[in-house]
């Protein structure tokens, strides 16, 4: 696995922040906005050319999203000793999944569309493809590569989409992820929606009022059974984090931007997926939630976790620490509960105090080591596009 | 792989309402193509009439286009809507991004944020038709369609008994069209009255449009069976014509090669050698049809490929034909395209005929 977030450039430094509760919205530094000053953000702490540097990234034209993708891919790839062969094996799969892609230069496309110039090197580069069109050539990927883009849930796609290519045989190893970066055009674009919180977001709280955007990537490397044998054939020391058992993709099919009020689409999702790991719901120890801290997502999400739960189990949104991560949150979420079952152990969901009246939830506010062997990770997003995660302990 | 029950298309072409729904497609379809017009073929859009008119307004073009072309294939309810998109959203996207520069970012309206998501096709279509169900959109540019094959592929194995919604859909963005243009992936003379795959110059036509597939597992009635799909990247001969001499052993019997290649040839000099390789490919009794002056180029146009190779007429008309080998039923059917070179796919059709 690999993340890079507001609360650190790695699965290190993310599990150290959560473990002490500290946060990464900030008011942004760089950001080239008017809202810089104004609201805050769960922004990567590193200017765009610095993480070129970093990452010895030459080429002209690559975004700050593709950046922060390859940040997290170059982690993934070490943690799971994935050599220069395996990665441009046939076999090798890479599922990415942005929703800003290219757009986060959005000054720069507004200069290629008006200017009556010869284009920047950047014309290429606006759309989603190109983030993981670059990885596969950098890394000279040979095996099945594609970006999902359904808004706010698209890396939870990808990670299910990967799964199923291995299930299925058409892949032997995933590379799954997803990546966004902080834009003007996120920006304005959820402003226009008075979905921003001018402070820090307070996920389930009565007095929420709305998200804080923040940017990141995360990318894991799902293998089959098969590859995994091979694997401890070969290499030493190969560490197996968990397994995927369960997923499911809905639609609330309600409206282009809102959840429905009972929160059809997440409870079908979270249902689908215990059913297609045979669960019940007794068995889910602990839930990441979507947990965005808007008016609409908190109580839709509460309603139907009610709904399915009765009696719901732990649960916590890590949205309190990165900002919503657009296209990103589904793998950083999927990773951070991958953390949990782990260490056995819970993060503290930050700036609860009151829980919504009438349903009375409320999440894990302190820190904490328990037994955990299956937890469930929630992404709904814009178009109704909801999945659900379910990540199991290996025995 | 899965079967394809039904078909829909909205292309520059004559190509909607569907066959039996009115105009035949032999006719008034592919018999006269329309021509492009400034170098663009744009889509012959319907009236949209199932769609309501407050939700129309707010439509996108590919939003419309790919919400229209799939509502003839909703009377039964499917378990999933697939759809990929290379472009879908980018005109709205830059209409509000004119808006944030335009307002210097101040209070905007969210209308066309909201639209300009990728997603917006698959989840319009969910959202007028109440489908709960599994809700997919791929954007790998050049690939995004084949993608969402890919995964009906794999959801038709998972659940056999289950139907799926699969669709491309793409338009013409003028902004888009002249990045494209500026990097040279369009003509830069006139081709007005000229024939697209004569011309020796680099670049070839825009096109847009929105083709759907009912699929499912059960083959019952069906158009035809998709057989194998392929999709690759890469600029190197060698690995291109490997892939492509693998996917043919792999699924088709041995010896036999496709009755009908349907080819991608977009009219692009510099991309000519790599279609001829794969025409090399096939036996002396293989036919060879383009379609891209029908469609023009864009990046789901494989999916039109493949709604034409669901309905070719029995005789193929003239303007299709790049070498007619044999005149017998065209039963299988090899799809090869290629977007800007380096993207490749291979779809394998077997029509019930």
């Amino acid at each position: 696995m690999g993340v890079i977030s507001a609360v650190g450039n790695s699965l290190a430094e993310n599990r150290s922040a959560l473990r002490a509760g500290q946060g990464g919205i900030t008011l942004s530094r760089h950001l080239p906005t008017r809202y810089a000053g104004i609201l805050p953000f769960g922004e990567v702490p590193i200017v765009t050319d610095d993480l070129k540097d970093k990452l010895s990234v030459t080429d002209p034209g690559i975004t700050r999203t593709t950046l922060l993708a390859l940040h997290a891919f170059r982690e993934a790839i070490a943690d799971a000793r994935l050599t220069e062969s395996v990665l441009s094996d046939p076999a090798t799969a890479l599922v990415g999944a942005t929703t800003v892609g290219g757009m986060c230069l959005t000054d720069e496309l507004y200069r290629d569309m008006s200017g009556p110039c010869e284009g920047s090197a950047f014309l290429s580069s606006y759309d989603c493809a190109s983030v993981h069109m670059y990885l596969q050539d950098r890394y000279k990927m040979q095996g099945l590569a594609t970006t999902i883009n359904t808004a706010c849930s698209s890396s939870a796609n990808a990670i299910q989409f990967g799964t199923r290519l291995v299930r299925n045989g058409r892949a032997r190893r995933a590379i799954v992820g997803g990546t966004d970066s902080l834009a003007k055009f996120t920006i304005n674009g959820f402003n226009a929606l008075q979905i921003l919180s001018t402070g820090h977001c307070r996920p389930f709280d009565r007095d929420r009022s709305g998200l804080n955007l923040g940017e990141g990537a995360a990318f894991l490397v799902l293998e089959g059974e098969e590859a995994l044998a091979e694997a401890a054939g070969g290499e030493a020391g190969k560490k197996i984090y968990a397994e995927l058992t369960g997923y499911c993709n809905t639609n609330d099919a309600f409206h282009p931007s809102a959840l429905s009020a009972e929160g059809d689409g997440p409870y079908l999702a979270m249902k689908g997926a215990l059913l297609s790991a045979g669960l019940n719901a007794t068995q889910i120890d602990f839930i990441n939630t979507h947990g965005t801290a808007t008016e609409n997502n908190d109580e839709a999400e509460s309603r139907a976790i009610v709904r399915l739960f009765r009696e719901p189990p732990p649960f916590i949104s890590t949205k309190s620490y990165t900002g919503h991560t657009l296209g990103a949150s589904g793998a950083i979420e999927a990773v951070y509960s991958t953390l949990s079952l782990e260490y056995q152990e819970i993060y503290a969901s930050l700036n609860f105090e009151q829980p919504i009246p009438g349903i009375g939830l409320q999440p894990v506010q302190a820190y904490g080591v328990c037994p955990l062997r299956h937890v469930m990770s929630n992404s709904f997003g814009f178009g109704g596009n909801c999945t659900s995660l379910i990540i199991s302990k290996v025995n | 792989m899965f079967y394809i029950l039904q078909t829909s298309c909205i292309s520059p072409q004559a190509t909607y309402p569907p066959p039996g729904a009115g105009a035949g497609i032999g006719a008034a379809g592919i018999g006269a193509p329309r021509a492009p017009v400034d170098n663009m073929l744009k889509a012959v859009e319907p009236s949209y009439e199932g769609i309501p008119g407050s939700v129309l307004r707010r439509m996108s073009k590919s939003v419309k286009m790919g919400v229209g072309a799939a509502l003839p294939l909703l009377s039964s309810v499917p378990q999933g809507i697939l759809i990929g998109t290379g472009n879908g959203g980018m005109e709205d996207s830059v209409k509000f991004l004119k808006q944030i520069i335009d307002y210097d970012e101040g209070l905007l309206t969210p209308g066309t944020f909201v639209q300009s998501t990728a997603n917006a096709i698959a989840s319009q279509i969910g959202l007028l038709h109440h489908n709960n169900g599994y809700n997919a959109t791929y954007v790998h540019r050049g690939l995004a369609f084949e993608s969402a094959l890919i995964d009906a592929a794999m959801l038709v194995t998972e659940h056999p008994g289950h139907s799926y919604l699969v669709g491309g859909v793409d338009e013409i963005s003028n902004h888009h069209y002249r990045f494209e243009y500026t990097e040279g992936w369009y003509k830069k003379e006139d081709l007005s009255g000229k024939d697209l795959y004569t011309t020796d110059s680099p670049g070839s036509i825009a096109g847009e449009g929105s083709a759907m597939f009912l699929v499912s597992g059960a083959g019952a009635n069906a158009l035809a069976e998709v057989k194998g799909i392929l999709t690759l990247r890469s600029e190197d001969d060698n690995t291109v014509k490997a892939a492509i001499q693998a996917f043919l052993e792999r699924y088709l019997p041995a010896g036999t090669l496709p009755d009908l290649l349907l080819s991608g040839e977009n009219g692009d000099n510099r991309g000519f050698s790599g279609y001829e390789r794969c025409e090399d490919m096939m036996a002396p009794d293989t036919t060879i049809a383009r379609f891209k002056h029908l469609c023009g180029e864009y990046p789901t146009a494989s999916a039109y490929a493949l709604w034409l190779a669901c309905n070719l007429p029995p005789v193929l008309p003239g303007h299709l034909v790049k070498r007619l080998s044999k005149e017998k039923p065209y039963r299988t059917i090899l799809i090869y395209n290629q977007y800007e070179f380096s993207q490749h796919s291979l779809i394998l059709l077997e029509r019930s005929l």
